[in-house]
């Protein structure tokens, strides 16, 4: 088992060798910084940017944003889900707000939202909306599978109404809330940085990235970029090691 | 004082499961119900319990009695340990502490000890179904159903399970109602033992057993000329 894992890590690592090759290799091809810059370069660029005065202001903004979204829609989303989940009749009604929601270009939602919101909530905005459907259909999801027999036998036993919400639901859902959770922040975050980089916070990953594409400081765009991942990668994380917390009973 | 079921009546669709049907159960001991699978046994058990409305007919002495119940399957909280599980039937009007114990005794009872903290899906299918007869045990019923919880398991399993079982009732004699269609199952356990027939059912034999459960040696000529009754009756 520890080979197994240990070999699919090596092959993982050099995953990401052969893209470093590759830019390298495309760098050395067009030759200018302009076009593409090379990995070495922007890696150190990208080191430098956490020494920049304003690092923790930009990249704090941007967190701010991405959580304040998440927060609502993780509310929105389980409330609306569990109604949807155990009313048929409500369930009828969001659909479709869902299917809208999900098929709607993000582009014109943003286009919508400069002409109605201010640039600092124009990205939570987006956010909210592009992380809504994904933790809502997956709630509603979670609820309809909970085990019918689990909440007979709950009944028989005369547990409470309150207990088998908490105990015999809540824990059922769970997973499905983190997996919804999952997806949304993966998009979320590309969604809060289109949204800056359209409505120019004055702070903002989004917001330095279009100044530095403006100026063609490609490496900038790139390092900033690289800094957009890393995000991403670490609330991913945090969602995944809140859900080996929380689920301890699959094994 | 007695359960009686009295000119209970129940049809699906077009079949007619039961007509005019009528039964008695003795309180304090265990009565097994042998059937053809699929037959409406576990209707009969559902009605008992409340899952399913008969269309007419009565239940006399049934209520307000408190009801446990052990399904074909064990029907466990995955997100709960073996204590867990038991604990969460007990009526939260006792204290934690009361709870708890009352959960371990059982779990020792059902030869779980050292698996208090398991999860279910840490357990074999027996040990799960273990968990399931001490949490309705656990359980301050008046009445136990059981619904074929033997199905599907091994024969050696089968008879370490109905010997747990034999020793935990002996020690509270609870009015058991145990429908299976295993004959060795009935002879082992049951004080009275009913057969049952086709759609709409009636009752084919009913044979009594008064040898204590623990001292019973199904393979002696007594059990065989009663397993040979029950054989024919179910093959009616």
């Amino acid at each position: 088992m520890k080979i197994f894992t240990s070999r699919y890590k090596l092959i993982s690592v050099s995953a990401v060798v052969f893209m470093l090759l590759l830019w390298k290799g495309l760098a050395l091809y067009f030759n200018s910084d302009f076009i593409l810059p090379h990995p070495e370069g922007t890696l150190v660029r990208t080191i430098s940017l956490f020494g920049e005065s304003q690092f923790l202001l930009i990249v704090g903004a941007t967190i701010l944003r991405g959580v304040l979204g998440f927060i609502i829609s993780l509310v929105f989303g389980v409330v609306f889900g569990i109604l949807a989940g155990v009313s048929r009749d409500f369930n009828a009604f969001l659909k479709p707000i869902l299917v809208v929601l999900r098929s709607t270009p993000v582009i014109a939602i943003i286009l919508l939202a400069l002409i109605w919101l201010n640039a600092n909530s124009v990205p939570v905005f987006i956010a909210i909306l592009t992380m809504f459907p994904f933790i809502c259909t997956n709630t509603i999801d979670g609820i309809r599978s909970v085990d019918k027999q689990l909440v007979e036998m709950a009944w028989i036993y005369k547990v409470g109404r309150f207990r088998i919400a908490k105990e015999v639901y809540l824990p059922a859902i769970m997973p499905f809330i983190i997996s919804g959770a999952s997806s949304a922040m993966g998009i979320g975050w590309r969604a809060i940085i289109i949204g800056e980089v359209l409505s120019q916070p004055r702070y903002g990953i989004g917001t330095v990235m279009q100044s530095a594409q403006t100026f063609l400081n490609v490496d900038a765009v790139i390092a900033w970029t690289i800094i957009a991942v890393l995000l991403s990668y670490v609330f991913e994380r945090i969602i995944r090691l809140t859900e080996k917390r929380i689920v301890v009973w699959r094994d | 004082m007695g359960l009686q079921i009295k000119g209970l009546s129940k049809s699906f669709d077009d079949l007619l499961l039961f007509s005019n049907f009528n039964m008695d159960f003795a309180e304090g001991s265990i009565t097994c119900i042998l059937g053809p699978s699929g037959g409406g046994k576990t209707t009969l058990l559902n009605m008992i319990a409340g899952l399913v409305k008969p269309d007419s007919g009565s239940m006399l002495g049934f209520n307000g009695k408190v009801l446990s119940y052990i399904f074909q399957d064990p029907r466990l909280l995955p997100w709960k340990t073996v204590r867990g599980n038991i604990e969460f039937v007990l009526p939260h009007s006792e204290p934690h502490s009361q709870r708890e114990s009352i959960a371990n005794s059982l779990i020792k009872l059902v030869e779980l000890n050292g698996f208090a903290n398991y999860y279910p899906s840490q357990l074999s299918g027996g040990m799960r179904q273990r968990v399931s007869i001490a949490r309705a045990f656990a359980y301050p019923s008046d009445l136990i159903l059981m619904d074929e919880p033997l199905k599907g398991l091994d024969v050696k399993l089968k008879m370490s399970l109905l010997r747990s079982f034999i020793k935990i009732w002996q020690g509270d004699k609870r009015t058991v109602i145990f429908v299976t269609h295993d004959v060795d199952e009935a002879l082992m356990l049951g004080d009275s033992i009913v057969v049952l027939g086709n759609q709409p059912i009636d009752i084919k034999a009913r044979v009594s057993i008064d040898i204590k459960k623990h001292l019973r040696d199904i393979g002696s000529d007594y059990f065989k000329n009663l397993r040979g009754i029950l054989h024919n009756a179910l093959n009616d």
